[in-house]
C-alpha cells in the first residue's frame, strides 16, 4: 500500500482548557428523539427482507429472531409470578409478600407482581409462557458462577465459551448474526473463533477518510498467527468494518426513531447504555431511566428493517435484592414490563416480527424467607418467561413445593438446558444436542 | 523463551503500571528488569508527587438531619444533587490521579484492588466514603493482606456495599460472608454453605453511622452464638472469621492467583504458578513482597504473559494520556471527555457493574468498543503532544510512534498499515492506539 502523500501533516493545536470536552464521542450527547416515523419510512428501510417472511439470506432456517433478556442479580421469580393463594406463601414471606388482591391472576393459584400488566396482556392473549422451577442440579449461591452456568451452558464446567457462541462457531464466521446491544458482549454470545457483535444505542460514524478506513482495514486483518488475543483485537476492529457495513445504514437511519413510541423515562436515550447514564447524570447515580427499552428499541430499529441478526442480547441488572426488595422490585418489574410489551406491540406488524421470541431469565432465584433486611438471600429455582407471537401461552413445567425445601429454597423440577432445547430447535433450527452435549427434550411452548 | 530486556522492561511498565515513557524505558533498559522491577515497586506506600498534586474533592460533611432529608422532598432533592456532584468530582480526581502520577505502580495496585474489592458509588452513593476507601487501598494495599480485608470489611463503603447494618442476631444477611470466601480471599468451592451461614452469624450486628462513617458492632443485633466455621469451633465474631479466611491454605492460593490473573494472565488457584507462590505468600500475606514474587517469576517474562492480557478500558485511556502528555490537571479540569470514553467503553471507575468486578480480556474486545477506541484515538492524537512522531522523518515514523507508545516491536501487518499512513503523523497515532498490540496488555 502507497504512502498517502495527499495528507498533509497537521500540526496539534495548543493545549487548551476546553479541548477534552471534544474527546467525547458522539454518543454521550444523548439523543433522546421522540419522533414517531410512519410506515412508508420502515418501508423504504427494510425492502423486501422484512416484509418476505422467507427464509433467504436473511434469519435462521426457521426463519424465526431470538431475543434473550437477562436479568442480573437474580430477579426473585417468587414475587414476580406469585403463589398467592398457597397457604405457605404469606408466612414465608412476611412482610415481602404481595398482597393477594393486587396480582393480576394467571390461573392456577399464580398472579403476576402487580407492576407488569404488559405480561399480564400476553398472558390473556396466549403469547406468554411461564416455565417453573427451571434451574440446575448442584446450585451454589454464587451469582458468577450461576450466570456462567447458564451462559456456558455447562453446569459442571462453565468456564468456556456460550451456549450461543457454540453455535456460531460451528455455523460460520459471520459475527452478525447474533447482536448484543451494549459495551460489551456477554459470555452466552462469545465463541472461540467467533464474537457476536456489540452496538451501542446511536448511529456508528467511522472516524476516518475513506483512505483511512483502508489502512484500519489492512491493521484489522486477522489470521496473523500471533497470540489469540491479539489476533481477537484484530478481529474486533475486522467485525467492526463489518457491522458499519451492513447496520450502519440502519443505524444512521433510525437514530432518532422511537419504535417503541414511549415517553418520559421509558423513551430510548442514546447515551442509555447503564454506564454512559451514570456519567449522564452526573458519576455514579444511578437513573430511573429504562436502560431495557432503550436497548429494545435498538433491537427493534434493526429487526423492522431486516437486519440478519437470528439472536440479539440485551440486559437489566439491579435484582440481587438482599435489603428492601419491595421498593428495588417494584422499581425494575415496571421497566421489564413496559420494555418486553411495547417491544412485541412495536414489531408485531411486522412477518418477522411474527416469527420473534423473546426469552427472560435470570441466574438463580431466591431464598423462599425473607431475611431480617427486608430482603431475600440467593436461593435455587426460578420461573423463566417466553413470550411472542409464535410461544403457546401458558404454565409449562411443576411447580416447585413451596413446603418441600432444600437449605431454605425451592427445588428445581426442569433442568434449563431444556429451554435451550426447545430455542435451539425452534427458533435458531438446528440440532440442540451438538451444542449442549447432550439430548434434552423440548418444552412445548413453540 | 523468555523476553528480550526492552520487551521485559515494557512489560513490566505496561502491567505494573500504565506503560513506560521513552525515558523510562531507556533508563530501565540500562540498570536492567530486577533493579527496575526495585524502582518500581519502591514506590508502594510512599508519595506520588505526581498524583498528590490533583487535588482530592472537598465533601460536604455527612449529613446529620437524615430524618428530614428523607422526608423533604426539596432537602432531598438539593442533597442528592450535591452528592452527583461530588460523585462526578471523584471520577475525575482519580482518573486525572492516574493520569499524573509519579508513581504509577502504586496508582496500579490501586486499581487493581478496587477490582478485587469492588464496590459501586451506585449502591454507596457518598462520594466521600468511596473515595475512603481508595485511600486504603492506596495506602495500606501493599501491606499485609489480612490486615487490608480487615479494613475494607470495616469501611464504610463495603459496609454499605454488601448489606451490612440490616440484619439481626437471629436473621443474618449472607451477602458479605459469602461475597468474603467467593471473592476476596479464598475462592469458589474451597467452603460450605454451613460455613457462610456460620460466618453471616459472626457478622451480624454490624453498623455503619452515617453520620459519622464510624463503624460499631450492635450488642442487640449480634449473634453471640459459638459457630463451628471452617474446622474451628467458638466462633462468633466478624474479625475471627477474616483471620481465619485470609490464613486458610486455600486463600494462600487464591490471592496470587487473582493477583497473577491481574497482573500477567488469567489462572485459577490450582494452577502451577499459585503453587509455587503460595509458600511465600502464606509466610507473611504481604502484598508488596507477592507483587516482587509474581515480577520476578521465570513465567512473567514470557511471550504466553506478554500475550495474555488485553488493557482495562480505564488503563488503555490513562495510558494512552499519558503517553500523549496530556496534564492530569486538564483532565481535571475538563474530565467529561475521558469519562464519557470510559463509560462508553464500560468501565467507569468507582462503578463496577457488580460485585464481581469487571471482566477480563475479551469481555473488552467487543465491535463497540473498537469503535469507542479509535474515535478516541482519532481526537487523541489530533489534541495531544506527538511530536516525537511529527519530528521524526516519514520513513522513522513506525518506529516513533512503537517509542511513543512504548511497543517496541509492530507486526508485520500493523508496519505495514503503519508505513501507509507515515505521512501525517496524526494518522500514524491514531492507528497505533487501536493497533492490536497496543490494544492489548
Amino acid at each position: 500500500m502507497p504512502p498517502d502523500v495527499n495528507e498533509q501533516a497537521g500540526s496539534h493545536p495548543t493545549m487548551s482548557r476546553r479541548r477534552f470536552l471534544s474527546l467525547a464521542g458522539a454518543g454521550i450527547a444523548g439523543v433522546a428523539g421522540a419522533n414517531a416515523l410512519g410506515a412508508a419510512f420502515w418501508e423504504q428501510l427494510a425492502g423486501a427482507a422484512s416484509t418476505g417472511g422467507t427464509k433467504g439470506s436473511l434469519g435462521s432456517t426457521t426463519g424465526r429472531t431470538l431475543v434473550l433478556v437477562t436479568l442480573y442479580g437474580g430477579n426473585d421469580g417468587l414475587n414476580t409470578v406469585v403463589p398467592y393463594t398457597n397457604p405457605a406463601y404469606a408466612p414465608a414471606r412476611g412482610i415481602l409478600a404481595v398482597d393477594p388482591s393486587t396480582v393480576l391472576p394467571l390461573g392456577e393459584g399464580f398472579g403476576l407482581h402487580p407492576s407488569m400488566p404488559r405480561f399480564h396482556k400476553l398472558w390473556t392473549d396466549k403469547h406468554l409462557a411461564i416455565v417453573h422451577g427451571v434451574g440446575f442440579a448442584n446450585p451454589n449461591y454464587s451469582h458468577f458462577e450461576s450466570m456462567d452456568i447458564w451462559q456456558t451452558g455447562e453446569p459442571t464446567d462453565p468456564s468456556g465459551s456460550g451456549w450461543l457462541g457454540r453455535w456460531m462457531d460451528k455455523t460460520g464466521a459471520d459475527p452478525l448474526r447474533a447482536v448484543a446491544i451494549g459495551p460489551t458482549v456477554p459470555t452466552l454470545l462469545a465463541g472461540e473463533k467467533v464474537q457476536a457483535a456489540a452496538i451501542a444505542p446511536g448511529p456508528i460514524r467511522l472516524p476516518g477518510t475513506p483512505a483511512q478506513v483502508a489502512r484500519y482495514k489492512t491493521l484489522a486483518s486477522t489470521g496473523r498467527g500471533e497470540a489469540p488475543l491479539l489476533a481477537g483485537a484484530a478481529r474486533s476492529n475486522a467485525d467492526l468494518l463489518e457491522v458499519d457495513r451492513v447496520l450502519g445504514p440502519i443505524l444512521a437511519k433510525t437514530a432518532n426513531a422511537n419504535p417503541l413510541h414511549l415517553t418520559g423515562a421509558d423513551a430510548p436515550n442514546a447515551a442509555g447504555s447503564a454506564n454512559s447514564l451514570a456519567i449522564a447524570n452526573g458519576g455514579g447515580g444511578t437513573s430511573s431511566a429504562n436502560v431495557l427499552s432503550t436497548q429494545l428499541s435498538v433491537v427493534a430499529n434493526l429487526l423492522l428493517a431486516g437486519a440478519p441478526a437470528e439472536v440479539y442480547s440485551v440486559e437489566l441488572g439491579g435484582f440481587d435484592t438482599h435489603t428492601e426488595q419491595v421498593g428495588t422490585q417494584s422499581a425494575l418489574l415496571p421497566q421489564l414490563d413496559t420494555a418486553v410489551g411495547a417491544f412485541l406491540d412495536a414489531i408485531s406488524t411486522t412477518m418477522r416480527g411474527k416469527e420473534t421470541v423473546v426469552v427472560v431469565y435470570t441466574e438463580f432465584g431466591r431464598r423462599v424467607a425473607a431475611n431480617a433486611s427486608a430482603g431475600t438471600d440467593h436461593g435455587w429455582a426460578n420461573v423463566a418467561f417466553a413470550a411472542g407471537h409464535p410461544v403457546k401461552g401458558g404454565f409449562y413445567g411443576e411447580p416447585p413445593s413451596l413446603t418441600n425445601l432444600s437449605e431454605g429454597n425451592q427445588i428445581y423440577t426442569l433442568d434449563f438446558r431444556h429451554l435451550y432445547a426447545t430455542v435451539l430447535d425452534q427458533v435458531i433450527g438446528v440440532d440442540p444436542a451438538s451444542f449442549l452435549g447432550q439430548k434434552f427434550s423440548t418444552v412445548g411452548f413453540l | 523463551m523468555t523476553l528480550d530486556t526492552t520487551s521485559s522492561i515494557a512489560l513490566l511498565y505496561r502491567r505494573m503500571g500504565f506503560g513506560a515513557s521513552p525515558a523510562e524505558l531507556s533508563a530501565g533498559v540500562t540498570a536492567g528488569y530486577t533493579a527496575t522491577v526495585d524502582t518500581l515497586l519502591s514506590g508502594l506506600g510512599q508519595p506520588d508527587p505526581g498524583g498528590d498534586a490533583i487535588a482530592p474533592p472537598t465533601f460536604a460533611p455527612l449529613p446529620t438531619n437524615l430524618l428530614q432529608i428523607r422526608s423533604d422532598p426539596a432537602a432531598r432533592q438539593s442533597y442528592l444533587q450535591s452528592l452527583r456532584t461530588e460523585d462526578r468530582e471523584l471520577l475525575a480526581w482519580w482518573v486525572a490521579r492516574m493520569v499524573a502520577s509519579t508513581n504509577p505502580a502504586q496508582e496500579k495496585l490501586t486499581l487493581l484492588l478496587h477490582g478485587h474489592f469492588p464496590t459501586a458509588i451506585s449502591k454507596v452513593r457518598f462520594a466521600q466514603f468511596m473515595y475512603q476507601q481508595n485511600q486504603l487501598f492506596r495506602t495500606q494495599g501493599a501491606g499485609d493482606f489480612q490486615a487490608l480485608t480487615q479494613a475494607v470489611a470495616a469501611d464504610p463503603a463495603m459496609l454499605i456495599w454488601l448489606d451490612a447494618s440490616s440484619d439481626k442476631a437471629s436473621d443474618p444477611n449472607e451477602n458479605f460472608a459469602r461475597e468474603l470466601m467467593e471473592r476476596f480471599t479464598m475462592g469458589i468451592g474451597t467452603y460450605t454453605e454451613a460455613d457462610v451461614r456460620a460466618a453471616a452469624y459472626a457478622f451480624t450486628g454490624w453498623r455503619l453511622d452515617l453520620r459519622t462513617g464510624a463503624f460499631s458492632i450492635s450488642p442487640l443485633d449480634h449473634s453471640n452464638a459459638p459457630q463451628s466455621f471452617l474446622g474451628h469451633t467458638g466462633i462468633s465474631s466478624g474479625t475471627q472469621v477474616i483471620d481465619i479466611v485470609t490464613t486458610t491454605p486455600a486463600s494462600s492460593r487464591y490471592v496470587p492467583s487473582a493477583l497473577w490473573s491481574h497482573l500477567a494472565s488469567p489462572v485459577t488457584p490450582k494452577s502451577a504458578v499459585a503453587t509455587d507462590l503460595a509458600p511465600g505468600y502464606a509466610a507473611g500475606r504481604n502484598i508488596g513482597t507477592l507483587l516482587k514474587s509474581i515480577l520476578s517469576h521465570p513465567d512473567f517474562l514470557t511471550p504466553a504473559t506478554a500475550g495474555g492480557l488485553i488493557k482495562q478500558p480505564i488503563e488503555y485511556v490513562v495510558g494512552a494520556l499519558r503517553a500523549l502528555s496530556v496534564p492530569g490537571n486538564e483532565i481535571q479540569a475538563r474530565p467529561e471527555g475521558a469519562l464519557a470514553v470510559l463509560a462508553e467503553l464500560g468501565q467507569v471507575p468507582f462503578d463496577p457493574p457488580s460485585v464481581g468486578g469487571w471482566g477480563q480480556n475479551s469481555y473488552w474486545l467487543s465491535t463497540a468498543a473498537a469503535l469507542v477506541r479509535w474515535e478516541f484515538a482519532a481526537r487523541l492524537s489530533a489534541l495531544g503532544d506527538i511530536s516525537m512522531v511529527a519530528d521524526a522523518a516519514p520513513s522513522g515514523r513506525v518506529e516513533a510512534v512503537g517509542q511513543l507508545l512504548s511497543v517496541p516491536t509492530w507486526t508485520k501487518t500493523t508496519a505495514k498499515a503503519l508505513s501507509a499512513a507515515s505521512a501525517n503523523p496524526q494518522n500514524v497515532v491514531t492507528l497505533a492506539l487501536v493497533s492490536p498490540e497496543y490494544v492489548s496488555n
